[in-house]
């Protein structure tokens, strides 16, 4: 493998001093205050801090999800923040897979179908061969007909990885990827997703509290009631 | 007590969850569906029975063959109501020399109580009441029978009358065949020349008018002591027997649309508890496992539902009280001059079954919420537990059969109902299985969009086939009310035809009849008609005299002391089918008679049995060889007894013509009858038009209370597509991470919805169809209804794509839906 192209590349990804605020009940609430990193391609980046610091919301607005109240998000270029939601999908759809934390997959849909939803939003007609591909590559053909509720936790998981990368997405969001699973299936889960981010150069941004999680990405950085605590150094990547 | 609080402090917490405020709405809705066309149909019976009113002259009565004794007319007097008194019998009447028997009525200056007596004198046409002591009014008939006009004098019972007026229609209870022309004069004329004495052949009638309910009791106060002799209580209802059959279809549509307004409300609220069970499944199983014990969870259940049912049947109630008052307002003009006060009963009744519907419907959910265990607060999947067979959900079916029976008050109407509603669902859930089934083969090849209307449709499983077949229910009920049933009023209309018959003759004679038929085909009549008549009694049954036998079915005396018509043909008649015996044609070996199904049962006939006639100086002895049944609605010239031609042609008889003579040749028709002095006319416009305004009034009181199940059936459509909206929501927001557009999710929900309404629509077509053509046949006996195939056909498609709108419309929020949603989402 050639040296990493990412080392002097701009950033895929790049938050500026991204705040954001909701009206709550009690007047406004700040989830998130000033918050800026960057990523680059083929990183795998970790988000980390306490139950409710801010984690899934920073990722929502990275992923644009939602729209940050002040400041910019640069994802390969575009600001999100100047495009319409729909515009964001577009820009979801071509870039962007996700991965959460309870798989959200759709009950009624086999596995294979599950994981042909992306490509049959481009429309491409080869969507259940790339499918068949994708559950292959993730150790699941024998799986491929089975229905959700037919599957463990963890096949559910890999089944949610495939349909994230299915597409060929550059990055690769994951949220809390293996809060539900125990820690060896969890443990799988994630070689899986670094495996990705090795072998395919996918960017990987990915919100844990898990720590031992955390260490194997290349950053990380920790939030604390909306604010960065500090970002970890660059370490570099250990086959 | 406790509970109680704890139910109404769960109901204000979960008040913002759309379950429960589409409960809560649905049962709104379901009473005030219920109400407000119990209440308008109610008071649209009510009305017509006051029309009814109209035309026997007050709202009820009793007729006698002699005075009737005091107490009757002091009962009335004591309950408010207004009285009158009159008479009819047989008179002569002489002027220039000439004699003519006359009908005549004498009343009191009270009559008519209700409706009208339309006179005709110098001043013009005008509304009136019975003449004075010295005055009569003599209709058009005994005028020119009797060479008169208004003004000059009459001889009727002794007295010098003068012609106030000529009498053009009064109240008489749609007698159609008074033989012979009438006269109507004072009451205290007619007793000071004692025409009213003991022994005299007059029948007395006493009327009453008033308010509803005084009648009512006045009614059961007079039927709680046995009658005078040979007296009969005067009803509207009885007003008639054609106008009778008109008020008993009418109220049969009436409760057919509330019916199917009230299953309607129940789809809602089945949907609406179901999604609420859903919800608070989690909960349960957190309460059971905290060690809340099962009585106690269902009872906060049931308290809960109470606790919304209470202030919303409450509401509902008022609401349908209102918008009916409203409707009637707006509608009244169809009954300008009959005060109908509002009727409350119907409203406490719609609450009553408002809220059996929500406790039947809505019950067997929250009753499986009790077998959640509580190891499912680890396992979602626990609660989840699919039971091949519930006997609760029996409980909604019981209901909605007891509510057909109850709103159809028949159960040949109920059971049709019943089976073409299974039948739907049943057919709609094969066609949505069958589509979803289809769905899986089609789908990999088909374009994006439907591709993925299909897959969320079998996503759905359950709910789809849930919703094709909700949706079929609701449009067969509104494609019933909306395309059947005026289509069955249109049948009922074209049995009075525009060239129905509108004019009678009796009495014309063997030798009249070429040249009579000559010279009215000349004024222009058609349809002419003639039929033999001879006048007879039956005197044995099998050789036994008629007075010696003994019959259960007390209107054979009556029939038996009667004088009867009687006529031949060697064709079967038309609007006649004979349902036993063989009809005996032109000549017969032996005399036979045909008689109709309600002779047979009276007299207990059999094929076989000898009848003896008294024909004039002879008799006849005829086997009855058929049983008739005969359509009484139509309006040919019908009897009860026809014998065959080849053995009756002898007996002395008279002639009944019948014919259709346009409007405004009754003048030269009079001069006609001038030539034939002997006969009898008989003018039935005025009648034909009194019974189409009846059919044109009721079938706008149709079209009325038809807009509001109308309008309930499409709310219920819409909650019934809000079933699936969180499910949606959840699936919409996983589709826009993924990067749909809007434009995409927008053209899968439209084939989705479009799908769906196009199986909702087509079984809802086949239903309705059916089931028009079923009520046709078994419940209005309309002949030749034929379902109107295109418009359904047509209303299949429309609603395929209004359900594909309203789906749009209520996906417009999903299709919005943050995709951070999904990020929060457990
Ligand atoms: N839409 C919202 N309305 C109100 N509070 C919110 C909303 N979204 C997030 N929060 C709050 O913001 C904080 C951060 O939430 P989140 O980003 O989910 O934290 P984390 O993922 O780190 O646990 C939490 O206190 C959460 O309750
Ligand atoms: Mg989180």
């Amino acid at each position: 493998m050639n040296a990493p192209s990412h080392l002097n590349a701009e950033p895929i990804l790049d938050a500026r001093d991204v705040s954001k605020s909701v009206r709550g009940p009690e007047g406004q609430l700040d989830i998130l205050r000033g918050v800026s990193l960057a990523v680059r391609e083929g990183e795998s980046f970790a988000i980390v801090g306490a139950s409710g610091s801010g984690k899934t919301t920073l990722l929502g607005l990275l992923a644009g999800l939602d729209t940050p109240s002040a400041g910019s998000v640069r994802l390969d270029g575009h600001a999100l923040e100047a495009l319409d939601e729909e515009a964001r999908a577009d820009v979801r759809r071509r870039l962007v897979g996700f991965v959460f934390q309870s798989f959200h997959l759709l009950p009624a849909l086999r596995a294979e179908e599950n994981v042909m939803l992306p490509l049959e939003l481009e429309g491409r007609s080869d969507a259940r061969e790339r499918a068949r591909a994708a559950l292959d590559a993730v150790g699941l053909t024998p799986r491929r007909r089975h229905y959700p509720a037919q599957l463990s936790g963890g096949e559910q998981q890999r089944v949610a990885i495939a349909r994230a990368f299915v597409h060929g997405p550059r990055l690769l969001f994951a949220d809390e990827p293996t809060g539900n699973l125990d820690q060896r299936t969890g443990q799988h889960v994630a070689d899986l997703l670094f495996a990705l981010n090795r072998d395919r150069q996918t960017t990987l941004v990915l919100v844990t509290h898990d720590p031992k999680l955390a260490a194997r990405c290349t950053r990380q950085v920790e939030l604390q009631q909306g604010s960065v605590l500090r970002t970890g150094a660059e370490r570099a990547v250990s086959a | 007590m406790r509970l109680l609080r704890l139910s109404l402090r769960t109901l204000r917490r979960e008040w913002h969850l759309p379950e429960l405020r589409t409960l809560g709405a649905s049962l709104v809705l379901a009473v005030v569906a219920l109400g407000v066309v119990a209440t308008l149909a109610t008071r649209i019976e009510r009305g017509m029975l006051a029309s009814a009113a109209e035309l026997i002259g007050g709202d009820a009565g009793l007729s006698a063959p002699q005075r009737l004794p005091d107490h009757y007319a002091e009962a009335a007097r004591r309950h408010d109501l207004a009285i009158s008194r009159s008479a009819v019998f047989p008179s002569v009447a002489f002027a220039h020399g000439q004699s003519q028997l006359l009908d005549v009525q004498a009343s009191d200056g009270a009559y008519p109580l209700r409706g009208t007596l339309q006179l005709r004198d110098a001043r013009g046409d005008r509304a009136g009441r019975a003449p004075a002591a010295g005055q009569v009014y003599l209709d058009h008939r005994a005028l020119v029978a009797l060479g008169l006009k208004l003004g000059e004098r009459v001889q009727l019972g002794g007295r010098d009358l003068v012609i106030a007026s000529e009498l053009l229609r009064q109240p008489d209870g749609g007698e159609l065949f008074a033989l012979a022309p009438r006269a109507m004069m004072s009451i205290a004329d007619a007793e000071q020349a004692g025409l009213l004495s003991v022994g005299s052949r007059a029948r007395h009638q006493l009327l009453v008018a008033g308010d509803a309910g005084d009648v009512r009791r006045w009614r059961e106060e007079a039927a709680a002591a046995p009658l005078p002799q040979g007296a009969q209580p005067i009803s509207p209802e009885q007003a008639q027997e054609r106008m009778r059959s008109s008020f008993d279809r009418a109220s049969a549509f009436l409760r057919l649309t509330a019916l199917l307004s009230a299953l309607l409300a129940g789809v809602a609220i089945a949907l609406a508890a179901q999604r609420y069970a859903r919800r608070k499944t989690n909960e349960v199983a957190l309460l059971r496992a905290l060690g809340t014990p099962r009585r106690q969870v269902l009872g906060l259940l049931l308290g809960t539902l109470v606790a919304l049912a209470l202030p919303a049947v409450a509401l509902g109630a008022g609401l349908a009280l209102l918008l009916a008052q409203g409707a009637w307002l707006l509608a009244s003009q169809l009954f300008s001059s009959i005060p109908t006060p509002m009727p409350l009963l119907p409203v406490g009744a719609a609450a009553a079954m408002g809220t059996a519907v929500l406790l039947g419907f809505a019950l067997p959910p929250l009753a499986r919420l009790g077998e959640v265990p509580p190891v499912a607060v680890f396992r979602a999947s626990m609660a989840r537990r699919v039971r091949r067979f519930d006997a609760l959900y029996l409980l909604p079916a019981t209901v909605a059969l007891a509510l057909i029976w109850s709103q159809s008050g028949s159960l040949q109407l109920a059971g049709i109902l019943a089976v073409s509603l299974a039948g739907v669902a049943a057919l709609a859930a094969l066609l949505a299985a069958a589509l979803l089934w289809l769905a899986r083969r089609v789908a990999p090849g088909a374009h994006p969009a439907l591709r993925l209307g299909l897959a969320a449709l079998a996503r759905r499983r359950g709910m789809s086939l849930l919703q094709a077949t909700a949706l079929s229910l609701g449009l067969v009920a509104l494609l019933l009310l909306a395309i059947v049933a005026p289509a069955l009023l249109d049948g009922w209309r074209r049995e009075l035809p525009a060239d129905t018959p509108n004019w009678f003759v009796l009495n014309l004679q063997d030798d009249q009849r070429v040249d009579f038929s000559r010279a009215v085909a000349g004024l222009g009549a058609r349809e002419l008609n003639m039929l033999p008549l001879a006048v007879g009694k039956l005197t044995a049954i099998n050789g036994r005299p008629i007075d010696a036998l003994q019959f259960q079915d007390e209107r054979a005396k009556d029939w038996a002391d009667r004088q009867l018509r009687i006529s031949w043909a060697g064709a079967l008649p038309p609007s006649n089918k004979v349902v036993a015996g063989r009809w005996a044609g032109e000549r017969p070996a032996e005399a036979e008679v045909s008689v109709d199904t309600m002779w047979r049962d009276m007299f207990a006939l059999k094929l076989g049995d000898t009848l003896h006639f008294d024909i004039g100086e002879g008799g006849l002895d005829a086997r009855v060889g058929s049983v008739r049944q005969v359509d009484w609605r139509s309006f040919r010239v019908n009897f009860f007894l026809l014998l065959d031609p080849a053995h009756a042609a002898q007996l002395p008889h008279t002639w009944i013509a019948s014919f259709y003579l346009p409007r405004g040749h009754a003048d030269a028709l009079a001069r006609l009858a001038r030539d034939y002095a002997n006969l009898s006319l008989i003018d039935v416009d005025a009648l034909l038009d009194q019974i189409r305004a009846i059919v044109d009034r009721v079938g706008n009181a149709v079209r009325w209370v038809l807009g509001f199940s109308l309008l309930a059936g499409a709310l219920v459509l819409a909650a019934a597509l809000a079933a699936s909206a969180a499910e949606r929501r959840h699936e919409a927001a996983l589709l826009r991470t993924l990067g749909a557009r809007r434009g995409q999710l927008r053209l899968a929900a439209a084939c989705e919805f479009a799908l769906l309404g196009l199986v909702a629509g087509l079984t809802a077509a086949l239903g309705a169809g059916g089931a028009g053509w079923w009520l046709a046949r078994t419940v209005f006996r309309i002949e030749g209804f034929v379902p109107p195939v295109l418009p359904l056909l047509g209303a299949a498609l429309a609603a395929a794509v209004v359900v594909m709108l309203l789906g749009l419309a209520g996906t417009r929020r999903v299709v919005r839906t943050p995709p951070m949603q999904l990020l929060r989402a457990s």
